[in-house]
């Protein structure tokens, strides 16, 4: 189906960065004209994303512009998380620039730069994700880094400059390997295809899978492993990670850890699927598996003993980075579908907990471990929120991600890993317990001198609200369009693809979501019939 | 067959002048050196566009002539002639070294591309082979040099490699796809450019090495 809200979604926030620019010609009134137009802009891409999904759901994929441009029920799904996670990140933007203009952080100049530079940034990240042509998905991660540079860079410190030095230099190294690997794919494909101009639509390449070249593909979806890992924070990849989450503001810390990583993720779930279907899924599986528990266990390594409350939430993504890789590696529509949930679940908590940093950080000014404590005193709702976020983050029940990890373990016994389920729960142990060690410290113990009680404003607590209420729902049930949404994706993954794994335990797909007392959908999900059916 | 051995040359000549990239001392002169080589990969679009009848190359040197020979090397010598130059020479490794590097990278990129089967490219295995290594050049670049606008123009020298594969292998793809990458290629080396000069203004350095406040 034909849909010209895909346009509007890459114009919208395209409009929005254009006026914040203009902004700087209208003098006083510059700082509420920009802020209505970005709260405008945003609204407005929320609302679209939700128009896209719906669509999606009713017609299975909408289209636009020759199909240069499309979302299946797979890309539907993170287009939702791109405008949903935006949106309050923008939200939460407007106190939080409110506040570093009212301490002379940020002069109104600087203010015209971030509301520009964030809308930029958000056009970039829906065009990865909605693009169907694999040289414009390249395009537009390239262009993610190069437009959100200057927001890590915005404070223009030391540490911030070097840390957007270092987050430039070494994610345009490795995101030209992903230039390789897609350049590789789509020349297979030209051989392949009778017209050349359809060869660099994903949904083109798909259908003559089967045609390609093997090694070929084999080669290319390394380089593409290296070059989109980059970004999506896998080992060993991710040096850049922990600086530039430190150092850049908390909503933009949000949108880096809450979307970036997963539109880098979809590109590679993108090229799995071509190469899965070319060569069984057993060499991108492997891979998953081997750069997940690598990425899993370095990470958790690095979170022990971290005294700096950002890079402890920093490290913890390429963590979950890792899970998610762990389970796509399993495989098969429950690995799949538990990996999906984790990958919306994780964004939603950590997005959360990087604007409980941000209003940390505007009360102790400061994010050192030695420094934040006592926030039960100093603001007891921030620290209510943040030990929910922290519960949610670990996997504690009811919340959003004790779901999803039990999935993942539960799709690792059903396929035959028992072991490396116990591996990786240990690790999840060891992330537990430096999580936790955080917690107590910044939640409890005595509150420095200096530090006024209070909490931040509404602005700024009010996108904190509403992520808590849907990892809280997410927790407990699952929305009928969400799960719809997640079959058709499992199905987009998995479809045409001979499934490897044994499945001796008798777990399933239906019986471990039945027993979470999950399958409420109207129609049941049908993850095992896509099983059954190849 | 001549016209596709005299393809395979050129390119030989561009991993040549990426040698004189990166082992000149001067960033500035650098800079001239990249404009240079940014001219050969233009002949080179040309004599494949002349090669394989296919128009829409002619497109790709006229972009990359405007981008890489003038636009790209004129962005760096500007910002390079309002630093002072006099501490930029630092490298990692010396030159010997980094020949050594490079003729590794050659050997490995030859071995890998002889492995692929692909009939638009059979005439050009060592070009594809010496684009290949041009972009291991670029990154041996950004590894070894400590000045940080050496690093920019290690980035510029990967790109170069980029896009001869791509002219050679997907040359075919619709123009927007080629504007997009070129677009991309020119807005990083502007980013690049403008937080090297708040770097240099604001921290008084272009050694990357002194960039170590982040750690652990």
């Amino acid at each position: 189906m034909e849909s010209a809200y895909l346009i509007w979604l890459l114009v919208t926030p395209l409009m929005a960065s254009l006026v914040a620019v203009l902004a700087n010609w209208i003098g006083r009134a510059a700082r509420p004209a920009l802020e209505i137009a970005h709260m405008l802009g945003v609204t407005a891409v929320l609302i679209l994303v939700l128009i896209v999904a719906g669509q999606v759901l009713a017609s299975g994929e909408v289209s636009a512009l020759n199909h240069w441009l499309r979302v299946d029920a797979l890309g539907a799904i993170f287009v939702v998380i791109v405008g949903l996670v935006g949106f309050l990140a923008g939200l939460y933007s407007i106190g939080y620039t409110r506040h570093d203009l009212e301490i002379g952080e940020m002069d109104t100049g600087r203010l015209i730069a971030y509301y520009g530079l964030f809308h930029f940034f958000f056009f970039t990240m829906l065009l990865a994700v909605i693009s169907n042509n694999i040289i414009i998905m390249w395009v537009a991660i390239e262009a993610t880094t190069l437009s959100s540079a200057f927001l890590v860079g915005l404070y223009g410190t030391r540490p911030a400059l070097e840390a957007a030095w270092k987050y430039v230099v070494i994610c345009t190294v490795g995101v030209a390997f992903g230039l390789y690997g897609t350049i590789l794919v789509y020349s297979d494909a030209v051989n392949v295809m009778k017209e050349t101009g359809m060869a660099s639509l994903w949904s083109e390449i798909v259908k003559n899978a089967g045609a390609l070249d093997p090694t070929l593909l084999k080669l290319a979806f390394v380089f593409v492993l290296i070059g989109f890992g980059t970004k999506a924070g896998i080992f060993p990849m991710y040096t850049w990670l922990p600086d530039t989450y430190s150092e850049a503001p908390s909503p933009v810390s949000a949108m880096l850890s809450g979307v970036l990583v997963n539109c880098a993720l979809f590109v590679i779930i993108r090229f799995s699927i071509i190469v899965n279907l070319t060569l069984g899924p057993t060499f991108t599986q492997t891979l998953f598996l081997v750069f997940g528990v690598l990425s899993l266990a370095t990470a958790v390594f690095f979170m022990l003993g971290q005294r700096d409350l950002n890079r402890l939430l920093a490290y913890s993504s390429p963590e979950n980075t890792g899970l998610i890789l762990v389970a796509l590696g399993l495989g098969g529509p429950l690995g799949t579908l538990a990996g999906l949930l984790q990958l919306l679940n994780h964004s939603l908590v950590k997005s959360m907990l990087f604007f409980l940093s941000g209003s940390i950080l505007i009360k102790y000014r400061s994010r050192s471990l030695d420094i934040v404590k006592g926030l039960m005193q100093a603001a007891p709702v921030t620290s209510f929120f943040l030990l929910g976020g922290v519960f949610a983050l670990v996997g504690v029940p009811p919340f959003n991600i004790f779901l999803s990890k039990f999935m993942i373990v539960s799709a690792g016994i059903a396929s035959g890993h028992l072991w490396l389920m116990i591996f990786c729960l240990l690790l999840l142990m060891l992330a537990f317990v430096a999580l936790l060690g955080m917690l107590s410290s910044v939640v409890f113990g005595e509150k420095p001198e200096g530090v006024a009680k209070g909490e931040a404003g509404f602005a700024m607590l009010a996108p904190i609200i509403i992520l808590m209420l849907l990892i809280l729902v997410l927790g407990v049930t699952m929305p009928t369009p969400l799960s719809a949404l997640l079959d058709g994706a499992s199905s987009v993954m998995n479809e045409g693809i001979p499934i490897v794994q044994s499945t001796g335990t008798g777990l399933t797909a239906d019986s471990i979501l039945g027993s979470l007392g999950l399958s409420q959908a109207e129609e049941p999900i049908t993850l095992l019939g896509v099983q059954s059916g190849h | 067959m001549l016209n596709a051995s005299l393809i395979n040359s050129m390119s030989g000549l561009l991993l040549l002048t990426s040698l004189l990239v990166i082992e000149t001392r001067k960033p500035r002169q650098s800079a001239i050196l990249y404009s240079f080589q940014s001219l050969v990969l233009v002949a080179i679009f040309l004599a494949l566009a002349i090669f394989r009848g296919a128009p829409q190359l002619y497109l790709w040197a006229a972009s990359a002539f405007v981008t890489k020979a003038i636009l790209v090397p004129l962005i760096l010598y500007r910002a390079l002639s309002k630093v002072d130059e006099s501490t930029t020479s630092l490298n990692t490794v010396s030159t010997p070294v980094s020949v050594l590097l490079a003729a590794v990278a050659v050997v490995v990129s030859f071995t890998v591309v002889s492995q692929i089967e692909l009939k638009s490219a059979a005439d050009f295995i060592p070009a594809l082979a010496i684009s290949v290594a041009h972009f291991f050049f670029g990154q041996l670049c950004i590894v070894t040099q400590r000045n940080i606008f050496k690093q920019i123009l290690g980035f510029c020298l990967m790109e170069n490699g980029s896009h001869l594969t791509l002219a050679l292998l997907a040359y075919r793809a619709p123009e927007l796809v080629e504007f997009g990458i070129a677009t991309d290629a020119v807005f990083a080396v502007v980013v690049l450019v403008l937080l090297a000069g708040q770097i240099y203004r604001r921290l008084h350095t272009l050694d990357s090495a002194e960039l170590n406040m982040l750690k652990g």
